[in-house]
């Protein structure tokens, strides 16, 4: 493999959002507009913390399905903690970063402590932890009427970015940090690999997959304060399938299912190119009806195409 | 005895339990005809989760199920809509199965591509461009379709006989038909298996193919129970099949299972909704029991491997 400042799946993908943004800009009506950038961002958000809350647990060789999930708990326990409980929004918001990192922690303990399957053990609590916001919200209440200082965390601006923006910025510069600048994420990639190869080696590999479990329900919860903040509602349904948009877009941005490959600069690309894609097909006069099939059944196929590519190219 | 089946006779035994307190507590449960509803609207995802099962023995996943299931029966609709013949519509969609199967096996058993990612690519694509092409339109069927043309009675007990006669052929191949063990080989260890003289690639594309074709009966099997087929049909059918599944006693690594566990795993799950309605149990409960469900049966796994009882292999 040649050493390349760029690694090539990036490369790729950077060039296919750049014709995106072309095609969008010539074909779409207000695309380019800021207000436009500005919803884009805005609804890219969520599933792009979802996904560089990913990134680590991946790198390892592990998934979380539950991601989605714990965003819909998380959303219906601030909701409750706000509302009902009578909590002040702050609190209730470090209380469900709280809740977000404790469901972590029970993924990560079911995991590494009963040497269970990652898929399996997230599977589970997939379908526990939204059933429990089900459960809390008897399936229907929904949480409204939140404080102003709290809805302009989804729809206000700081420094002429969306508030979320930041949180997002905020995430991915840490992310990036973690994963690319320390021994830490050096030993993610590590047990990635080969988690024998690793323990060999001297790492606590039990400690960091817990670190990245948690570092994943804490993002999630983190990714619930925003969707109900854009959304100014919290219902046990919130982030229904963001597991699986969050996923593609890991593994667009070059990160191997396996674990032990893949960049943060990547997963950021594959969120931005999906988000640009749902949003440029709404714009686009011809597609504009059938736009949210289009863009699903353009993500599958892209997310085909890409892998047959890969293997092909790696096989060469 | 007790030890090799050890898996399977606990699975069985909280069914038997649960079915006893419903016995006592909720006899109506038992009532013949809502039972016999309830069995024949059931007995098509048993096929499905058959074919999960033994996807999930060879060590591979398949999250398109509910996709290939939806387009299987909305294509099956539109056919029997168009004046062809039941007997050539159900081969056909058989076969449409096995094809989106066969999709799947090439790209995961050819290129060696990773099948969590491949069948979520295809679960996506499918679904999107059925959603495309149907817009929510439900598919009408012509008179004479449902039931096969015979009374409901007649035509919920075809419908679990058919799905039981292909459960037993499974279970019986599974067991002692030298195809049925390779599942088992390759699921245990791919570079045995093939050092073995087997052919693990091969092995696994039909095994994806053979989901296809049971997903395509199934959709066949449970479209004609009512007089319209919703295109938004199957969706969350991967997460019972593979729910099912690891409840029953197969171990999503591989190589470990039998479909009478299988089996045991998809009644209990399916008794949770009913029994915690008759209990007085709120239903909004049930999502998160089933995830509970599930959490346990791996815990019990996990325990066990620790101490080092493992499960038998088939």
């Amino acid at each position: 493999m040649t050493k390349s400042p760029i690694p090539r799946p990036e490369l790729v993908l950077l060039l296919l959002l750049i014709l995106e943004v072309v095609f969008f800009q010539v074909a779409g009506r207000n695309f380019g507009t800021a207000a436009n950038v500005t919803n884009i961002v805005r609804h890219s958000a969520e599933v792009g913390l979802l996904a560089l809350a990913l990134l680590p647990v991946i790198l390892t060789g592990g998934i979380d399905l539950s991601v989605g999930s714990l965003l819909g708990l998380c959303a219906v326990v601030f909701g409750k903690l706000w509302r009902d409980a009578g909590v002040p929004w702050p609190g209730a918001a470090a209380l469900t970063l709280g809740l977000g990192a404790l469901a972590g922690g029970f993924n990560a303990t079911l995991i590494t402590r009963l040497r269970l399957p990652p898929l399996i053990v997230t599977l589970g609590t997939y379908s526990l932890f939204r059933g429990l916001a089900e459960a809390l919200t008897r399936g229907t209440d929904a949480f409204t009427g939140f404080p102003p200082a709290f809805l302009q965390v989804g729809t206000g601006q700081a420094a002429g970015l969306p508030v979320q923006a930041w949180v997002f910025l905020a995430v991915l510069v840490g992310l990036w940090l973690l994963v690319q600048r320390t021994t830490l994420g050096r030993s993610f990639r590590a047990i990635g690999f080969s988690p024998a190869g690793a323990e060999y080696a001297g790492l606590p590999v039990a400690r960091r997959q817990t670190l990245v479990y948690v570092l994943a329900g804490l993002i999630s919860a983190l990714a619930a304060l925003t969707y109900t903040a854009r959304l100014g509602t919290a219902k046990a349904d919130a982030g229904t399938g963001y597991e699986l948009l969050a996923i593609t877009a890991v593994v667009l941005g070059g990160t191997s299912i396996f674990g032990g490959v893949g960049t943060v600069a990547g997963t950021v690309l594959g969120v931005a190119t999906l988000g640009v894609l749902t949003n440029g097909l709404g714009r686009v006069p011809a597609t504009m009806s059938h736009a949210a099939e289009l863009s699903g059944l353009l993500t599958g196929g892209l997310l085909l195409v890409t892998l047959i590519g890969r293997r092909l190219a790696a096989a060469r | 005895m007790l030890n090799r089946y050890f898996r399977e006779l606990s699975v069985i035994a909280v069914l038997a339990a649960v079915l006893a307190i419903m016995a006592v507590t909720a006899p109506q449960f038992f009532d013949g005809q809502p039972l016999l509803s309830r069995m024949a609207s059931a007995a098509p995802r048993l096929l499905v989760t058959g074919g999960v099962a033994l996807v999930i023995l060879t060590r591979q996943i398949d999250i398109s199920v509910g996709s290939v299931f939806a387009v299987c029966a909305v294509s099956a609709g539109a056919l029997l809509g168009a004046g062809w013949p039941m007997l050539v519509v159900a081969p056909v969609t058989l076969l449409l199965g096995a094809l989106a199967g066969a999709l799947n096996g090439v790209l995961i058993a050819g290129l060696g591509l990773p099948s969590i990612v491949v069948t979520l690519a295809t679960m996506v694509t499918l679904r999107e461009a059925l959603r495309m092409v149907q817009q929510g339109v439900f598919v009408n069927l012509p008179e004479g379709a449902q039931w096969f043309g015979q009374g409901m009675q007649t035509g919920q007990l075809l419908v679990c006989g058919i799905v039981l006669l292909l459960w037993a052929g499974l279970t019986w191949g599974l067991r002692h038909v030298a195809a049925g063990r390779w599942l088992y080989a390759v699921g245990s260890d791919a570079e045995a298996a093939r050092l073995a003289g087997l052919r693990p690639r091969i092995v696994t594309f039909w095994v994806f193919v053979l989901l296809g074709g049971l997903t395509g009966s199934a959709a066949m099997l449970s479209l004609v129970q009512a007089p319209q087929v919703d295109p938004s049909t199957g969706r969350m059918l991967e997460l019972e099949a593979i729910a099912a599944s690891v409840v029953g006693g197969v171990a999503i690594t591989g190589g470990r299972g039998s479909l009478i566990g299988v089996m045991a795993g998809f009644l209990l799950l399916l008794c949770v909704t009913p029994a915690l309605t008759y209990l007085g149990v709120a239903a909004y409960w049930d999502k998160a029991l089933q995830g509970a469900a599930i959490l346990l049966a791996v815990m019990a796994d996990g325990w066990r491997s620790r101490t080092g009882r493992n499960g038998h292999r088939g």
